[in-house]
């Protein structure tokens, strides 16, 4: 393992229905500091398999996963402190409803990192002032249109201090018009030097802001490269009639 | 106005003399305390029930959780399957054999009982939660407690509060065989007053009467609440 490298998946397997169904089929990666790697594939492929067992949202049938110099699939390792590492974007927000933006944001870093009420509270608002959100800290989720929770969602996992961001489909359930303004979050972040895993449909996003691109199809990666060698030079069959149907 | 005037003097008679009116207020007492107290301990022991049937719902693996689960089952089938009346019973005259005030036992006794009604609508309160909250806060890095503790339940319980509104209405009616156990509640002083006066009539209905506004009270109070959630979900 490189001195870069942040996560080493090896062989991952994740099997459904007793075998029946295979999520994951083998699936080995490295994920580099500072890398931002942008998962595609057709639906069904095992993309947020993958993704959701980097965090062990989802547990692995077999093999491994190395998360910052810790093999956090071995059983005896408490999960929920390198989660705290990791930040979640999900397809669906998972704003906590009953929760002001800013409480949305200030509750981990207050229960978990013990940070103090003001300093979390700071931290939140700077945040949001760099999303554009400062003014709706005191409001609930439900006022917020979909693009604005996603924006909040990013910023409430980045108040942990994550080493690590994953996304899975972060623009999908949402309006047309409000893709662009998270991309736009995210490209930032990206600019800033995060490390991202994106699970993404939005192939310009892909392109632009990709430092490599993993095809994945029927629970492996077939092919990964530089979004370069991907999208202009694919050379496994598979890979190219996934692309011929999305571009 | 003359019959009017019989049943005035009646009423005077029943409930003023001797001041026994007093009887009737304290069994009233007795009745509220032991209805909110019950609910009390109802949904405690519903909120740790549902919890230990989700989690071992959701983690099929783990022994502990397999072994907590099945006594839970245990206990909502041994409170389900037997009347009230008789776990009252049972408490008194076996169980708490040297409690010589009923009003703690019967207050335990109901939230045992109501307990096991109540672990059910958390429980679905509890599964009623989108998945996804649960994945939101282990995202973050809460334990599987912190999150149910800090997201899920305030989510449930503001969904099933009407249910626990409607938990108390029948408590405060089931509360009234409490008198079995050498406990004077507000059913229990009526059938008191109507012992020593040979009233047959006005302490029953009087009884019955309070029963009646107490409920509908306690409904439009209710009713009020789920408006009020109703709104803040907007
Ligand atoms: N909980 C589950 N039970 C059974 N099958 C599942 C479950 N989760 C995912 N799968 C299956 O695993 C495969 C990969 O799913 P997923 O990772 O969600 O794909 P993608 O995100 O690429 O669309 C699919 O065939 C899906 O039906
Ligand atoms: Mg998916």
């Amino acid at each position: 393992m490189n001195a870069d490298c942040i996560i080493k998946t090896n062989d991952l397997c994740k099997f459904y229905k007793g075998g029946a169904i295979k999520a994951l089929n083998g699936v080995s990666a490295e994920i580099n500091k500072g890398e931002v790697v942008v998962v595609i594939g057709p639906s069904g492929s095992g993309k947020s398999t993958f993704l959701r067992s980097l965090n062990l949202l989802e547990l692995p049938t077999s093999g491994s996963i190395m998360f910052d110099g810790n093999e956090i699939t071995d059983p005896k390792v408490n999960i929920n402190i390198h989660r705290q590492k990791m930040g979640m974007v999900f397809q669906h927000f998972n704003l906590f409803p009953h929760m002001t933006i800013l409480k949305n944001m200030t509750v981990a870093p207050m229960k978990l990192l013990k940070m103090s009420k003001e300093d979390a509270e700071a931290k939140a608002m700077q945040l949001l002032e760099r999303v554009g959100l400062a003014d709706r800290a005191n409001t609930y989720p439900s006022q917020l249109s979909g693009g604005q929770k996603q924006r909040v969602a990013i910023v409430r996992a980045l108040c942990m201090n994550p080493e690590v961001m994953l996304f899975d489909e972060p623009t999908s359930a949402l309006d047309p018009e409000m893709v662009g303004e998270v991309l736009a979050v995210m490209k930032q972040l990206a600019e800033e030097g995060m490390t991202m895993v994106v699970v993404t449909h939005e192939m310009g996003f892909a392109k632009e802001v990709a430092d490599r691109v993993i095809f994945m199809d029927e629970g492996v990666i077939v092919e990964s490269g530089t979004p370069e060698q991907i999208f202009d030079n694919p050379q496994n069959d598979r890979t190219k009639l996934f692309l011929s149907k999305v571009l | 106005m003359e019959w009017f005037n019989n049943w005035i003097n009646k009423l005077h008679e029943t409930f003023i003399v001797g001041d026994r009116y007093m009887t009737l207020i304290e069994g009233f007492e007795k009745t509220l305390i032991i209805t909110f107290g019950a609910l009390i301990i109802g949904v405690i022991i519903g909120t740790i029930v549902a919890m230990i049937k989700v989690f071992a719902h959701n983690s099929p693996k783990s022994r502990i959780l397999k072994v907590l689960d099945v006594i839970m089952n245990i206990y909502l089938t041994v409170i389900r399957g037997t009347p009230v009346v008789v776990q009252l019973l049972i408490s008194f005259f076996i169980i708490f054999i040297s409690a010589k005030d009923g009003t703690w036992v019967a207050m335990l006794t109901f939230g045992i009982n109501s307990g096991a009604y109540v672990a059910e609508t958390i429980r679905s309160g509890i599964m009623a939660i989108d998945p996804g909250q649960m994945e939101a806060g282990r995202s973050l890095g809460f334990s599987n407690i912190q999150t149910m503790w800090l997201i899920i339940l305030p989510q449930a319980f503001k969904n099933i509060l009407p249910a626990i509104g409607n938990e108390m209405i029948a408590l405060l009616k089931e509360t009234s065989v409490a008198g079995y156990v050498a406990v004077v509640d507000l059913t229990k002083a009526g059938n008191q007053i109507k012992n020593t006066t040979y009233d047959q009539i006005n302490p029953i209905l009087l009884v019955a009467l309070v029963y009646l506004v107490m409920v509908m009270l306690f409904t439009w109070l209710i009713g009020l609440l789920e408006r009020r959630l109703r709104k803040s979900e907007r």
